[in-house]
């Protein structure tokens, strides 16, 4: 058997299963049905590329210590600018009103409750007056303006509908051991 | 008794004419006279104050947007150039970023050239650049990737954006080229064509490492090109040869049991006088990766002997330094708390300080 006959039954092959495949579906469901269980998987892979996000808001366990309203606190080892949970908000929330951006710098925290150390986001908070209350400037692995994934210094009110700075939060993404 | 009323009335009447005969005063407006020696521009968050260093006299002010990174100048055609960016609610609104053009007289906004609304916004004299023949300027954005906005002051028109991932801070070279900081531990070299759209571009051999000992986005002109310092205090002096980087063999400026001292501040912390080669850096003693501690001291280098001449100890520690490129120099100097300070910078002595809000860098002009 030459190679064109076999890659020709294969399409065949190929061509019947998805027929039959098909066929039975369409016996078994209703369209109102495939219709309901396709929006089920598109909803499901919208959802998907948000997991590790989903996945940091789900830590709602970790012990901590400290008080977040100063700039000791574990989680701002990294942080540069006006704490949140000075200003309305708290260390994973906005102040009302304000816009938090997607885009972050990181930073990697060590919890004294605990000992392990954390991946921390730490996401602007946008669209308002500087709040200036509880100014925070730690540079623990922060890097110049040209490494700005691990830079403190930039303003970080990107892929917001307004640009200016409020204030900063600090999200733990996950932690090293994991 | 009625003839001395009337006299003493008369003498009231002369009186008053005596004093009727003051000139009122007319209200005017200075215009800046050509600027002196020791003349700069201190950056604020409030707008660039101009001072005279010699006298500490304020001369007059350039009101920018709070988001300016610098302003720099070109003297053959008396004109400031600062890249601003505004917001028409103040905090929300549309964003409009611009190139102002001020003009030495009156230090008024002459022109604006609107550009990419990409700047980085950040208190870096290094996000703008005017290339040596003082046609092209470059403006660093961030948005967030890297890239340089080009803008043709002459002709008062946006250029380009060119696109520079992974670098950052403009450092202008030969006559229309600039080069940047990248975070492969190399250096980038833009050339530019006379219209000021990207002819040629260069990458140097990786000469740092980002995560050991990262190079500081502040940089210092020297005579033939820029100094460069890393965190833990080593020198590179980075030129240009045609289209080649050539960057020197890093210097450390610390000596045997000084390894606790190292540079840092968050704004200009290292200045250069490109006649002497004299080289001054804020330092504090601190641990790895406190590189934004303001300076207790000013170190004073020699970069031809590639040696320490003095040290200045501060009473309050420094963000930001600047010396003047007169012959007789002054070192300018932003402390911490908001206060300018200027030192002879060749004798360290102390002469004045200065009432300025506080200022994030200096331009010599």
């Amino acid at each position: 058997m030459n190679i064109d006959k076999l890659m020709d039954r294969s399409y065949y092959w190929i061509d019947e299963q998805a027929r039959r495949t098909s066929l039975a579906l369409a016996r078994r469901l209703s369209r109102r049905s495939f219709l309901s269980r396709l929006g089920i998987f598109l909803s499901g892979a919208a959802a998907f590329p948000l997991l590790p996000v989903a996945r940091s808001f789900a830590q709602n366990s970790i012990q901590e210590v400290g008080d977040p309203q100063t700039c000791e606190y574990w989680r701002y080892c990294a942080m540069s600018g006006t704490l949140c949970s000075c200003c309305g908000g708290s260390y994973t929330s906005c102040p009302p009103g304000a816009e938090p951006s997607p885009i972050t710098w990181v930073g990697t925290c060590r919890n004294p409750f605990d000992g392990r150390n954390y991946l921390m986001s730490y996401n602007d908070c946008c669209g308002k007056a500087v709040c200036s209350r509880c100014g925070c400037h730690n540079t623990e692995g922060d890097k110049p303006v040209y490494f700005n994934s691990n830079s403190s210094t930039v303003l970080w009110c990107f892929g917001t509908e307004n640009t200016s700075y409020h204030c900063t939060v600090s999200l733990v993404l996950g932690a090293e051991d994991e | 008794m009625r003839f001395i009323s009337i006299a003493v009335f008369c003498a009231s009447l002369l009186s008053e004419q005596a004093h009727a005969q003051i000139t009122p005063e007319e209200l005017t407006v200075e215009t800046m006279p050509t600027p002196g020696a020791n003349w700069f521009i201190s950056k604020t968050g409030n707008g660039g104050y101009i001072f005279d260093a010699i006298s500490g006299e304020m001369q007059g002010m350039l009101s920018l947007s709070r988001y300016t990174p610098a302003v720099t100048h070109w003297a053959p055609r008396q004109e400031f150039y600062a890249a601003e960016s505004y917001l028409s609610r103040g905090v929300y609104g549309e964003r409009t970023d611009i190139v102002a053009v001020y003009d030495f007289e009156n230090l008024r906004p002459i022109a604006e050239i609107v550009i990419p609304n990409h700047m980085a916004r950040l208190s870096v004299r290094g996000h703008l650049g005017l290339m040596n023949s003082g046609r092209h300027l470059a403006v660093q954005n961030m948005n967030p990737g890297h890239s340089v906005s080009i803008v043709d002051v002459e002709d008062r028109v946006f250029v380009y954006e060119a696109s520079t991932p992974g670098c950052a801070v403009i450092m202008p070279v030969a006559d229309n080229d600039f080069m940047q900081v990248c975070g492969d531990g190399t250096l980038q070299l833009i050339q530019l064509d006379i219209s000021g759209f990207e002819e040629n571009r260069v990458r140097s051999d990786v000469f740092f490492n980002v995560i050991d000992d990262a190079v500081f986005d502040r940089v210092a002109r020297s005579a033939a090109g820029w100094w460069l310092i890393t965190h833990a205090g080593v020198i590179f002096e980075a030129t240009v040869n045609g289209p080649e980087i050539e960057i020197s063999e890093g210097w450390r400026i610390t000596d045997l049991g000084e390894e606790d001292w190292r540079p840092g501040g968050r704004e200009e912390i290292i200045t250069a006088h490109q006649e002497s080669g004299l080289i001054y850096v804020a330092m504090h003693q601190g641990p790895v990766d406190t590189h934004h501690e303001p300076g207790t001291e000013i170190w004073v280098l020699d970069s031809n002997a590639r040696r320490r001449v003095g040290r200045i100890e501060l009473e309050t520690p420094a963000n930001s330094l600047t010396v003047t490129q007169e012959a007789e120099p002054k070192l300018l100097v932003a402390d911490s708390r908001g206060g300018t300070h200027i030192y002879d910078a060749v004798s360290f002595a102390y002469e004045r300080s200065i009432n300025t809000p506080g200022a994030d860098n200096f331009e010599d002009f």
